[in-house]
C-alpha cells in the first residue's frame, strides 16, 4: 500500500473526496479481477464472495461520488489512479486457486485493516478541518467493515481438512 | 542523437491500456503485479496504445502483450528481442516493449540478449524471473538456484544459476534495474524510467510462481526482505558498484536502478538513420544489390 505525490497536509475537501472515490474504485476493480481469477480456476465460492465485495466497494464509491457532486460538481479532479497503490485493494498475492470462502474473507479483512491504517496515518497530518472529519469518518467506516466481515467469518463452518495442495489445478485452456 | 519520446502526461489512465482479455495466470502469480505496473507506467508516459508495440516470447509471462491494448506480438520461444529490434528499427517512433520469462530470455533466447545490448536499440526489456519453467509444469530454468529439486532435477539442481544482472551489466547494458511486485509503486516507476531511458533498458522483475516456485520465496518474503537501492545510497552512475551489488543476485533482493549510463550511447536505429542520410541518393539501388548477389 502506498501513495505517490499526495501531500495530506494541504489536501482540499474536493481532492480528499476524489482520493476516497479512487480508493473505492481501485478496490472494486481488484475484487472484480480476483473474482474472475477464481471463476477461471474453478473456485466459485471465493469468486462469489469477491463479487460481493466488488459490489460493496461500488456502493461506497457511488455514495462518495454523490457527496462530491453536491459540493464540487463539474470541478476537475487533481488526483489520479496513478497516485494510489493497493490502498484498500487486496494485493494480488492474496489470491490462490481453490482458496476457501474463509481464506477469501480473511484476505478482505486484511484489506479493510490496511485501509483503516491508511486513513489513521493520514488524519494527524491533515490541516483542513473538513478533510480531517471526512478521513476520520472513513477510518471509522473501515472499522465497521472489519466487524461485518469478522461476523461473517464466525458464521462460516470450519474449512475442510483438504487444502489447496491436495488439488491439482490443470492449466486453463490456451 | 537519440530523440526523447514525446510525453503527454495525464492524457491516459491505466485502464486505457487494459484489454478485454482476462489473464489466465494462476491466482497469486507475480505477473499480475507486473501487468498492473506496466499499465501504470504506460499511463504515466502518455503515449497512445497505437504508438506502442509489446513483443514477447513464449511462457506464462509472455502472454502479457495480449492483456494490453497496445500492438502485441506473442512470438516464438526466445525470439522476442530480435523481433522487437526489427520493429523498432523499422518504426523508430514506436515505443517498443519486450517481455518474457527467465527461460525465454536467458536460455532459449540467451544468444540474442548480448546483441540487443551491444546494438543499444531503444527498447525496454522486462524479464519476469520466476526461477522455474512454470507453463510446462516446473522444470529447472536458467535462474533456478543450485540444489533446487524440480521435475527435471529430482535430487536438486547441480548447476549454478545464470546471474541476469551481472550478465547484462557485463555486456554493457546502459540501464539495468530490478523490481518485485511486492513494491508496486517502485516497479511502476522503474518501468517508466526504463521506457524514458533513450536506449536499451533491462528490467529484471522477481516475479514468483505460486504453483511451481519455491514456497519460501514468494511476494510476502520479498516484501519482508527487499532492499531498495535508493535507501542504501547507491549511485546508479557507478557501474562497478552496480556489478558488485549484482553479485548478490539470489542472496539479496536489491530493488531499484542498479545502473543508468549518464551518457547514453547512440542507438542502433539512430545510426541506421544517420547512415541513410549520409548515403542518400548514392546508396545502391535494390536492383543493383540483387544483381551483385547473382553476379550479373
Amino acid at each position: 500500500m502506498s501513495t505517490k505525490g499526495i501531500d495530506f497536509r494541504d489536501l482540499s475537501l474536493k481532492d480528499a473526496l476524489d482520493l476516497a472515490i479512487l480508493i473505492e474504485e481501485e478496490a472494486m476493480d481488484r475484487y472484480g479481477e480476483l473474482a474472475d481469477q477464481m471463476d477461471l480456476h474453478r473456485t466459485p465460492d471465493a469468486a462469489a464472495f469477491f463479487r460481493f465485495m466488488a459490489k460493496n466497494e461500488a456502493k461506497h464509491g457511488a455514495t462518495l461520488v454523490k457527496r462530491r457532486n453536491q459540493s464540487f460538481e463539474n470541478q476537475p479532479s487533481a488526483v489520479t489512479r496513478a497516485m494510489i497503490f493497493d490502498v484498500e485493494a487486496p494485493e494480488y498475492d492474496e489470491a490462490r486457486a481453490f482458496m476457501t470462502p474463509r481464506e477469501a474473507m480473511a484476505s478482505a479483512l486484511r484489506s479493510e485493516v490496511k485501509a483503516h491504517d491508511f486513513f489513521a496515518r493520514a488524519v494527524p497530518l491533515i490541516r483542513d478541518a473538513t478533510v480531517k472529519a471526512l478521513f476520520t469518518e472513513l477510518r471509522e467506516e473501515e472499522t465497521l467493515h472489519q466487524r461485518l466481515i469478522q461476523e461473517q467469518l464466525e458464521k462460516l463452518p470450519p474449512d475442510p481438512s483438504l487444502g489447496a495442495a491436495d488439488f491439482e489445478d490443470e492449466p486453463a485452456p490456451q | 542523437m537519440n530523440a526523447p519520446l514525446p510525453v503527454h502526461p495525464e492524457s491516459y489512465s491505466p485502464k486505457d491500456f487494459k484489454s478485454e482479455l482476462k489473464p489466465i495466470w494462476c491466482p497469486g502469480c507475480g505477473d499480475f503485479g507486473v501487468l498492473q505496473a506496466v499499465y501504470r507506467s504506460l499511463a504515466a508516459i502518455g503515449r497512445a496504445p497505437h504508438d506502442i508495440a509489446f513483443i514477447s516470447g513464449i511462457g506464462c509471462s509472455s502472454r502479457i502483450p495480449g492483456y494490453t491494448t497496445a500492438y502485441g506480438f506473442n512470438t516464438v520461444h526466445g525470439r522476442a528481442l530480435p523481433i522487437a529490434q526489427g520493429i523498432k528499427i523499422a518504426n523508430p517512433d514506436l515505443l517498443v516493449l519486450a517481455a518474457g520469462g527467465d527461460g525465454d530470455g536467458f536460455s532459449i533466447g540467451g544468444g540474442h540478449l548480448p546483441h540487443a545490448i551491444r546494438r543499444n536499440t531503444d527498447l525496454t526489456y522486462i524479464v519476469m524471473d520466476n526461477q522455474i519453467y512454470g507453463l510446462t509444469k516446473g522444470q529447472l530454468s536458467p535462474t533456478s538456484p543450485k540444489g533446487l529439486p524440480t521435475v527435471t532435477s529430482t535430487e536438486g539442481s547441480l548447476e549454478d544459476p545464470v546471474n541476469p544482472l551481472l550478465y547484462v551489466l557485463a555486456y554493457g547494458a546502459p540501464f539495468v534495474a530490478q523490481g518485485t511486485p511486492a513494491d508496486m509503486a517502485g516497479l511502476a516507476a522503474m518501468i517508466e524510467e526504463g521506457i524514458r531511458y533513450p536506449g536499451f533498458a533491462f528490467i529484471n522483475v522477481q516475479s514468483p510462481c505460486v504453483t511451481f516456485g519455491q514456497p519460501e520465496w514468494q511476494v510476502k518474503q520479498h516484501r519482508a526482505t527487499m532492499k531498495p537501492l535508493a535507501s542504501l545510497g547507491h549511485d546508479p552512475k557507478d557501474r562497478l558498484r552496480a556489478m558488485d551489488l549484482a553479485q548478490a543476485y539470489g542472496k539479496e533482493l536489491y530493488t531499484g536502478v542498479l545502473y543508468r549510463n549518464p551518457e547514453p550511447p547512440a542507438t542502433y536505429e539512430a545510426l541506421v538513420h544517420q547512415r541513410q542520410q549520409v548515403l542518400g541518393r548514392d546508396a545502391p539501388r535494390r536492383q543493383d544489390v540483387l544483381n551483385a548477389f547473382i553476379q550479373k
